[in-house]
């Protein structure tokens, strides 16, 4: 379990992570939700073992004992996508991984077993033997996430894993992630898009200037956090907008005293959230 | 108008933004402008002069007053030594030329009518701008010496009463002998008529109606060879130079690309430590630098008949060839931080250094501080072990001292850079 214990890092006068705490559960996708510059990819890195806490500190608590990540060999249990594609565009999709693999310690039919499950994993099977530069951004972000788990790691960390990919490449990604979580993996995913949190995370931190500021199941954090939802009307005077905690009700309080032509119900979200507990918007 | 000025003082800004563009603008060229400037005019006291060894192996007056004309010339730092030694000297690329003033070099200075004075030039063959300047010194001081000769009528006077008993002694045909007489008698009064011509500016330093007042004989100073010789021996060791420099400069570049395309990341996460790393990548440069400098030098021995006098040297010179410069594409990639900077960075020191190494231009040329300079070049210590192996001839213990220079530059580069890298990547 990926554990990180009041952990701060600084950047010059910059605090990246100021006092930040989680433990990760068995089997969940956690994200790490907030605008650019939060301070994710520092948490990332230093979850990774990349960077070193100033204060605090990140360990994979094992049932017998706490590991450091920045010991190389504690790295075998956990997998990186980092936010650009890190792929060497040179060779096939399936060098790449057998690459990654090695250096993993794969080796023989094991290794071939792995990077065939890869490439089955990012449906990339049939054009595996392909330079990575041969393929579209779509594949390419494929090919990125599935060469973190080359070595079958306990630990997914995918940093921002949909940035500049097209709908249809996200809903792949999605999917991907889905699929780790229904093999037990612990994926620890970073994004600014509050759609994808709630899609696919069991529980989300959101941090804003390093700090936590919430953490908890989606819907939790919007029943503590989201405020009344939204009720859209529009009669013969024309349109209106009801906060509410019970839109039925609203609905028909207002259905009694004027007929509505058409309505829409806006329930709270991450974006609301975020809003309520920062004072601005996710994307600002 | 407006948007033309925009646009160009966008580009000025970030030019001026980007500090290492902003030193290859700026600096660059100004170190370059320093560097030739106290190259060709000298900073302290001028270029230095050519070092040559020079054996008088007639021994005579009219040789010692040869060499002591040579000496006052100028231009060139004499030295005296046995000439077996000083051979060894030009191979070993320590003197850049050997003259030996030949017998009866002194006797046919005194006596320009009956013989030219020989000279012989042993000439290290990547020394020939070198040589060409020597030759000039060497035929100016005869023309000198000619001059004076012609200038002094007691002298002529005494060469023509040696002349006059040869003819005699020799006893040609009586019609021969008169003219060889006449002519005789007519030489004393070369200069008068000279004068009563009014020629005298016309001739001052030159050599007269007498053809070359020197005969040089010029050869090139390589080892004792199993096979032919020929100019692609020192071509191709100074190619290998640059493979090597070419080689270190990519390496370098592909650090950089690992660490702007992501995969630096990628390979800092994976179960290796950042030693693994580092060797890996040292090992990767010196695979490719070793195979690429031994691939050009199969190629000259097998196209074009290059044929090293020492093989296992040569192997070990390649090795430490290559050792040396890993090490400076490790110092190389930590300087520069994208493939951009890397390049630039790569060729900005390699070209400085190489021309300190007497890659580009010729080290006499150089004033003596900056020869001394030259020392820390790894390219004049790459191309000594090279040219020691090709065609220099070195021996084992000959060969230590390039081979141990570029290991040290290899470690110590290595290390700085090595430490840096890691320093970097947390």
């Amino acid at each position: 379990m990926l554990v990180f214990d009041h952990v701060s890092k600084c950047f010059g006068d910059l605090r990246a992570v100021d006092d930040l705490s989680f433990e990760l559960e068995a089997g969940e996708v956690f994200g790490l939700l907030g605008p650019n510059g939060a301070g994710k990819t520092t948490a990332i890195n230093m979850a990774v073992g990349l960077l070193e806490p100033d204060e605090g500190v990140v360990r994979f608590a094992d049932e017998a004992f706490d590991r450091n990540p920045r010991d190389a060999e504690n790295r075998r249990s956990l997998g990186l996508a980092p936010q650009s594609i890190a792929l060497y565009e040179q060779i096939s999709g399936a060098d790449n991984l057998r690459f990654f693999g090695r250096l993993h310690g794969l080796r023989g039919t094991d290794l071939e077993e792995r990077v065939a499950a890869c490439l089955d994993f990012a449906d990339l099977t049939d054009v595996g033997k392909k330079v990575v530069s041969k393929y579209s951004g779509g594949m390419q972000r494929r090919l990125n996430l599935a060469v973190a788990i080359i070595h079958d790691p306990e630990l997914v960390l995918l940093d921002e894993p949909t940035v500049g990919v097209d709908p249809q490449s996200r809903n792949a990604i999605f999917e991907r992630v889905e699929q780790l979580r229904d093999g037990g993996k612990q994926v620890v995913y970073t994004t600014h898009y509050m759609e994808e949190a709630q899609r696919l995370c069991d529980r989300v931190a959101i941090i804003d200037h390093g700090r936590l500021m919430a953490l908890d199941t989606v819907p939790a954090l919007i029943a503590a956090h989201g405020g009344p939802g939204n009720l859209e009307v529009r009669t013969g005077d024309g349109e209106s907008r009801h906060e509410t905690t019970d839109p039925l009700a609203t609905l028909a309080e207002l259905q009694s005293r004027q007929a509505v032509d058409h309505f829409q119900y806006l329930p709270p979200d991450l974006e609301t959230v975020f809003l309520n507990l920062t004072g601005r918007a996710l994307r600002d | 108008m407006n948007k033309i000025v925009a646009m160009a003082a966008k580009d000025i800004h970030i030019l001026f933004r980007d500090k290492l563009g902003f030193f290859f603008t700026i600096f660059f060229p100004l170190m370059m402008a320093i560097f030739f400037g106290a190259m060709f005019a000298g900073l302290s006291r001028g270029p230095a002069s050519i070092p040559i060894a020079l054996v008088d192996a007639d021994r005579t007056a009219g040789s010692a007053r040869f060499v002591g004309r040579l000496e006052a010339a100028g231009g060139l730092a004499i030295e005296r030594i046995p000439g077996d030694q000083a051979l060894e000297q030009v191979r070993r690329g320590q003197t850049a030329v050997l003259v030996t003033l030949r017998p009866g070099f002194g006797a046919a200075l005194d006596n320009p009518f009956v013989a030219t004075p020989e000279v012989e030039m042993s000439v290290d063959p990547t020394q020939f701008a070198a040589a060409g300047m020597v030759r000039g010194v060497l035929l100016e001081a005869a023309g000198a010496e000619l001059q004076a000769f012609m200038s002094d009528p007691s002298r002529m006077s005494v060469t023509n009463e040696q002349n006059r008993r040869l003819i005699e002694e020799f006893s040609p045909p009586s019609e021969a002998r008169d003219d060889l007489l006449n002519v005789l008698d007519q030489i004393p009064r070369i200069p008068v008529l000279i004068d009563e011509a009014g020629l005298g500016s016309v001739t001052t330093g030159a050599t007269g109606g007498f053809g070359p007042p020197l005969e040089i004989e010029q050869t090139q100073v390589q080892a004792q060879r199993r096979g032919p010789t020929n100019s692609y021996a020192t071509s191709f060791a100074q190619a290998m130079l640059w493979t090597l420099i070419g080689g270190s400069v990519s390496f370098s570049m592909s650090i950089a690309i690992e660490r702007s395309r992501g995969t630096l990341m990628r390979l800092l996460v994976a179960p290796i430590t950042a030693r693994q790393l580092l060797a890996a990548k040292g090992l990767a440069c010196l695979g490719a630098t070793l195979f690429t400098s031994s691939a050009l030098i199969t190629l000259g021995i097998t196209v074009f008949d290059v044929t090293p006098t020492s093989y296992p040297l040569l192997a070990l010179a390649l090795l430490c060839g290559s050792i040396c410069f890993c090490g400076i594409m490790m110092v190389l990639s930590v300087i520069g931080r994208t493939e951009q900077a890397a390049a630039g960075v790569g060729w900005g020191i390699a070209l400085p250094f190489t021309m300190l190494g007497g890659g580009m231009v010729p080290l006499f040329l150089m004033p003596e501080w900056m020869q001394t300079l030259g020392n820390i070049s790894p390219m004049k210590w790459t191309l000594m072990a090279y040219e020691g192996a090709i065609w220099r001839g070195f021996t084992l213990s000959e060969m230590l001292l390039p081979c141990a220079v570029l290991v040290a530059i290899g470690v110590v580069a290595f290390s700085i850079g090595a430490t840096r890298l890691r320093w970097d990547t947390g």
